[in-house]
């Protein structure tokens, strides 16, 4: 391997494309070659850092220095002052963490911890060797080395959960696979990321594709399965292409395939896309849509893991959910569960998104405050604005007010608050954003997006979208809120899947937070007159 | 590269809505030797499996975003299954199409996080800018315009994608040059 004295990182993901990254990197490479310093400075690709709202970032090493918004102009004087002379180009530092150092320097000692985020924006991510060098596929040996069910044991003490949104404990669906004695099985990962608001496991899968070959091989080893199949999204063009070649060097490197590393044990990994429907993020639909058929949820029981893809054991897990594996598996279950909650161990990674200054990725450990994510990380609201309404969880997640602001965020203030993680989502609108328009957007989404198998969801998202219409419209029945809730009742009672049964959440906590908007619209409206024809 | 256009012409006159896949047209050989392949390749990526959204994305890169329902024939045919059992497949999933749609396909994503910071301007920049509503092609057969729910690439919403290239922190001044690059076959 080559030794070269500096190293510029530039993060190149679907994000930092279209603010022009790979031009940036471009005229970085002609100018350094201009300068004759290709033999001692290195420009390296690498996954995004998470941070969105600073234009093109490029990283210097050994420097640690982080310049923001660099355009293709400014390549020249970053390169003859700061790599030639040695001088710092000031105008264009920005602060790596942004305000996460606020985060650590708090008191309470929650600061970001990278666990999952780990590699993400430090390695080329089409590189297996650097991942390597950062203890890549050493969880996979050590692992191998031990019983399977000493794997599962460890996953178990951790307390791991499943990051998808339902929270499920990992270690538990894995020793259920485990104990079932079927010769065929499968470790499926949920890449579906197609919840409003995440875009959390892009960033995983563009950074760090290798964590989740590694992890899934685990998951192979402690349950006994040989074939695993990522289910991707199919507009995620970039996260399949980088996928694909981790899958392709891992078996170069006999990390996959037949016999991995001596051990006998044999496990290969497949990559299969989705055509654009929400609802395959719910397991079986997943399974379903694997299976070349329409992607609509199956009965339950049995679980995927007695009765999963093909018919056979299979264990679902989302992208966030497998990257945390290796590091458990090196550090250990104490180590991981030094970080959260007594009951919500670990981190989480959350996405950042709409009216915040600095929009993007952050992982901190569970038990986080929504004050902390969007003043500290976040910068605050746009243009010093006060914050309308927040949503959380996704569109299938809670819509709450700033009073939520200081209730920390873990498994199970979920259920004491009323307020839903889900997958990480949190939007916030500043106080311009109306929002009965964009409560008829989420039920929107919703009709647009029911797969259609039963009723109570089918015609029932089509009803919300129609009475949150006609609030915005002014057009609505005075008993719109008393149907409106005995509507989601319903729909929570009795929809087939996960689906269904959580569009009630937006429109509850909207109510239960925001009453004071819906009853202006009420007041505000006039039932239209029907026509002759629809009176006849 | 086999010749596409044979295909693509019988089918520009057909209703491919109002006939299922399975009608019976005549296929040209290019086309058929090309499916076998595609087919056949396919089941060696996936160890004796097939993903049919594989093969479909490949036919829609392959015959102007959309599948005809004569190829759809063929597929069912070589993959086993019913021409009925592949149409529904087809139907289901919102990146795959049986319409003609245009050259370039436009997906706006209207979620929650581009509807908080500006997509439904966005949308309406671009009804206005191209002539067609949702789900409408532009006369030329340049573009299809469709909505779409979340692209994952929240932390630069509004967004939108066009074929495979995603564009972010857009405003309704942005939207002219992009089409106009489109059109001319560029990225940005």
């Amino acid at each position: 391997m080559k030794l070269f004295s500096t190293q510029i990182l530039v993060p190149v993901d679907s994000s930092s494309v279209l603010q022009g990254a790979l031009e940036v990197k471009h005229v970085l490479e002609e100018t350094i070659a201009r300068f004759n310093l290709a033999g001692q400075v290195s420009v390296v690709e690498t996954g995004a850092l998470g941070i969105y709202d600073s234009g093109v970032v490029l990283a210097v090493f050994p420097d640690d220095v982080y310049y923001g918004g660099v355009t293709p102009q400014d390549v020249e004087e970053i390169v003859t002052e700061h790599l030639l002379k040695g001088r710092v180009v000031s105008r264009l530092v920005i602060d790596k963490n942004l305000s996460t150092k606020r985060l650590v320097e708090k008191e309470t000692g929650k600061g970001q911890q990278k666990i999952v985020l780990r590699n993400a924006g430090l390695i080329d991510p089409e590189s297996i060797d650097e991942y390597i060098a950062r203890d890549g596929y050493g969880a996979l040996a050590k692992a191998l080395a031990m019983k399977p069910e000493e794997v599962i044991q460890i996953v178990t003490d951790s307390k791991l959960q499943g990051r998808g949104g339902a929270g499920f404990p990992t270690g538990l669906k894995w020793s259920m696979v485990a104990k079932e004695p079927s010769a065929e099985k499968y470790i499926v990962c949920n890449a579906d990321e197609g919840e409003p608001g995440t875009f959390k496991d892009r960033l995983i899968l563009e950074g760090d594709p290798h964590s989740i070959v590694e992890a899934m091989t685990i998951a192979g080893y402690a349950t006994g399965a040989r074939t695993g199949i990522v289910y991707i999204r199919g507009e995620y063009v970039l996260s399949i292409a980088r996928l694909k070649k981790a899958i392709g060097d891992a078996h170069e490197y006999g990390l996959l395939g037949d016999d991995i590393l001596g051990t006998g044990f044999s496990f290969d990994i497949e990559v299969y896309r989705g055509g654009g429907a929400y609802v395959c993020g719910e397991e079986f639909a997943l399974l379903e849509s694997i299976e070349n058929k329409r992607g609509t949820p199956r009965n339950k029981p049995p679980f995927p893991p007695q009765v999963g893809l093909f018919g056979k054991p299979t264990v679902v897990n989302n992208v966030e959910t497998f990257a945390n594996i290796p590091p458990i598996l090196l550090n250990g279950s104490e180590w991981f569960k030094s970080f959260g909650t007594a009951g919500s161990t670990g981190t989480k990674v959350f996405s950042l998104s709409g009216d915040v200054v600095n929009r993007g990725i952050v992982e901190t450990p569970l038990g986080v405050t929504l004050r902390e994510l969007i003043y500290d990380f976040g910068g605050g609201v746009k243009g010093g604005k006060r914050i309308g309404f927040i949503q959380t969880g996704g569109s299938a997640g809670t819509v709450v007010s700033d009073k939520y602001l200081d209730i920390p965020l873990d498994f199970a203030s979920m259920k004491a608050y009323n307020i839903s993680i889900g997958s990480g989502v949190v939007l916030v609108a500043s106080q311009d954003v109306p929002l009965l328009p964009f409560l008829a957007e989420v039920a929107h989404f919703f009709w647009h997006e029911s797969c259609g198998k039963c009723t109570p969801c089918r015609e029932g998202t089509l009803q919300v979208k129609w009475m949150m219409d006609s609030l915005v419209n002014r057009t609505a029945a005075p008993d719109t809120l008393e149907r409106l809730a005995r509507l989601l009742a319903l729909l929570n009672d009795t929809s087939f899947c996960g689906l269904g049964q959580a569009v009630p959440l937006a429109f509850e906590s909207a109510v239960r937070n925001f009453r004071g908007e819906f009853e202006a619209a009420l007041a505000e409206s006039h039932v239209p007159e029907p026509s002759q024809e629809e009176a006849v | 590269m086999l010749p596409t256009k044979t295909i693509r012409e019988e089918t520009m006159e057909l209703n491919s809505e109002a006939r299922p896949a399975g009608t019976s047209e005549r296929l040209a050989d290019t086309d058929r030797v090309f499916l076998q392949a595609l087919v056949e390749a396919n089941r060696v990526e996936h160890h004796g499996r097939i993903s049919y959204m594989d093969i479909l994305f490949e036919l829609e890169h392959r015959y102007g975003n959309s599948l005809p329902s004569p190829i759809l024939a063929e597929v069912a045919r070589l993959v086993d299954t019913s021409p009925a059992q592949l149409n529904g497949f087809v139907t289901f999933y919102t990146m795959l199409s049986t319409a003609p749609r245009g050259r370039h396909v436009i997906r706006v994503c209207t979620s929650g996080p581009c509807h908080v910071s500006g997509a439904p301007a966005v949308l309406s920049a671009l009804k206005q800018l191209l002539g067609v509503e949702l789900g409408g092609t532009t006369a030329d057969g340049e573009f299809t315009l469709e909505d779409s729910s979340c692209l994952g690439i929240c932390g630069v919403s509004p967004a939108i994608m066009i074929d495979e290239d995603a564009y972010g922190n857009l405003t309704p001044e942005d939207l002219p040059r992009i089409l106009e690059a489109k059109r001319n076959g560029g990225r940005q």
